[in-house]
């Protein structure tokens, strides 16, 4: 509820910490979902990663992931269960994420943003994705 | 005419794979920091003592064949993977190990992680 004067509420997503549009999606980038992995790289990535990186355009970029966070895939909601030391820096100067459908609460690699063990999404040229930080009191 | 000189490079704290010895030539000059935020300390301190040069990859694109070494800071997915399977020297300064769907052509002739500028020695 809202106090007088105080602000609304947010409804709905929460916080939106980053938001990405899909600009090119690598030849590899199916092979890789096929184990449980997407790479995102912004778009001034060198051209020997495109391959297997899903490259995107960033519009809002406030921070990166923590875990009880949500990455979302065009409306497709993946629960954040764990963060590796330097998933911030890399989506924050380089737009990059290594996204891992491994279920681990204890992320593996320092690059890791681990979601439950489940099929990845496939995303496509102008897809979005965002970093969603919900609503305290309010189900991810 | 330029003139190169060697480096070793070992493996830093909770690192993996190397020594890797690291000459440029005329042919393959670049050091080629892919980190982001540009030249990496330990992408600078391998081009001063060999005297090749710093290439931010993240500004432009160099083709393979001219890459000496290529310095990442990679969290252990990708960049980690693609140079050494285009058998390109790679030099991690996150401690990383084999890992992910290009594991199989991380190798310690090709890679070495986990490395500080203090890890980088001249030959």
């Amino acid at each position: 509820m809202t106090g007088p004067g105080g602000p609304a509420t947010p409804r709905g997503p929460g916080e939106v910490r980053y938001e990405t549009t899909v600009v090119a999606v690598g030849e590899m980038v199916e092979e890789f979902r096929g184990q449980g992995v997407m790479i995102l790289f912004g778009e001034q990535a060198p051209e020997e990663l495109w391959e297997f990186s899903v490259r995107h355009r960033p519009g809002t970029v406030e921070g990166g992931p923590a875990p009880g966070d949500v990455v979302e895939v065009d409306g497709v909601r993946l629960p954040v269960l764990a963060v590796g030391a330097v998933v911030e820096d890399n989506l924050l100067r380089l737009g990059h994420l290594d996204l891992k459908a491994d279920g681990r609460t204890d992320p593996a690699l320092p690059g890791d943003v681990c979601v439950p063990a489940s099929e990845l999404p496939a995303p496509r040229p102008g897809s979005v994705i965002r970093v969603l930080r919900p609503t305290k009191g309010e189900a991810p | 005419m330029a003139e190169y000189r060697s480096v070793k490079i070992k493996k830093g704290k909770g690192g993996w794979g190397g020594p890797l010895t690291v000459r440029p030539t005329a042919a393959r000059p670049l050091v080629y920091s892919v980190t982001g935020g540009g030249i990496h300390p330990v992408a600078q301190r391998i081009a001063d003592l060999t005297g090749g040069e710093a290439f931010d990859g993240f500004k432009s694109s160099a083709p393979f064949d001219k890459i000496a070494v290529a310095v990442i800071d990679c969290g252990g997915t990708a960049r980690v993977g693609v140079y050494p399977m285009k058998k390109v020297l790679t030099v991690d300064v996150h401690a990383t190990s084999p890992s992910g769907p290009l594991a199989m052509f991380i190798t310690e002739d090709l890679f070495v992680s986990g490395v500080g500028t203090d890890d980088v020695q001249p030959a």
